[in-house]
């Protein structure tokens, strides 16, 4: 595989990564909001007079916790089409 | 992928103006209709939606006379958000927000917002006392890194469900990124909430007399 062109090479691991990193930037959100979806849910059953608070707390905090979901998707739309190395090595493409 | 990234759209004396600053000029022509509509009619649905952002500032600051001096700014974010956020059903205009500017010039907003009612709240004296502790290096860094996840956030929902739209339309054809557009109205709608939430939340933790 590594001997590649230095394009093909770069391109290569660059989709790689992505997919990878994708995955695993869904997978770990996605188990932690469940966890906070699950706790918050217990809660409303337990206490159905606080429920409101909760749904509020509970939006705000899967957003956040969603952030870092979009995190990793911003970094992989950067590597995907703004790739700095493509450009630091191969400026013409 | 052309279709989600800003393109120049024209030059005044030189300089460029992109499609999704066209779109914002385009989000101010509705906001201000709107405004003029609303002040005729007054819908229910408005009213409810107002009420609800009062009670939601209220919940934050703790007392309604709090809340009220807030208003104005945290109002005009949430609208402005609501509007920008879902200007793409009409066609052939950019999201405001797929830009990294807008949000980002909001988050800035946000950051010298917060710290000037914070002076306003307390006094510039009072202020710099209450902000005086061991934990500044942790404030300061947390300011930035709040200023910095704004607007990331906002950005990366919006041109997220931008860029899936594009993807299916390129893939599948018309009519078939019809959910998903969906799923972009309601994310647009929870980011404007959560951007509005989290501004509040930073306003609060500034103006609490300690």
């Amino acid at each position: 595989m590594f001997d590649l062109e230095p394009g093909t090479l770069i391109t290569v691991i660059t989709i790689l990564v992505g997919g990878i990193g994708m995955v695993l930037g869904a997978i770990l959100p996605a188990v932690v909001e469940g966890r906070a979806v699950l706790r918050a849910l217990d809660g409303m059953v337990r206490q159905p007079e606080v429920a409101n608070d909760l749904r509020n707390t509970l939006i705000v905090s899967l957003a956040i916790l969603e952030t870092t979901a979009i995190y990793v998707l911003l970094v992989i739309f950067v590597i995907f089409f703004a790739n700095p190395l493509l450009d630091r090595f191969f400026p013409a493409g | 992928m052309d279709e989600i990234i800003p393109k120049v759209s024209f030059y005044v004396f030189g300089v460029p103006v992109r499609n999704t600053v066209v779109g914002t000029w385009i989000t101010m022509v509705f906001i201000i209709l709107g405004v003029w509509y609303v002040r005729r009619t007054l819908p229910t649905a408005l009213v409810m939606l107002i009420d609800f952002v009062r009670d939601s500032i209220t919940g934050i600051m703790g007392s309604s006379v709090q809340a009220d001096r807030y208003i104005p700014f945290l109002g005009t974010l949430v609208i402005f958000l609501l509007v920008a956020n879902n200007i793409f059903v009409i066609p052939a205009i950019a999201t405001p927000t797929m830009d990294i500017n807008t949000p980002l010039a909001l988050s800035i907003v946000v950051f010298f917002a917060v710290h000037y009612f914070g002076f306003r709240e307390q006094g510039i004296l009072g202020y710099l006392k209450a902000r005086a502790s061991p934990l500044l290096i942790l404030d300061i860094i947390s300011d930035v890194s709040r200023t910095l996840s704004l607007s990331l956030r906002l950005f990366g929902n919006i041109l997220a469900g931008e860029v899936i739209v594009a993807v299916i339309y390129r893939l599948v054809g018309p009519l078939a990124p019809l959910p998903l557009i969906v799923l972009s109205l309601v994310t647009g709608v929870l980011q404007a909430y959560v951007y509005f939430v989290l501004t509040a939340n930073a306003i609060a933790s500034a103006v609490v007399r300690t």
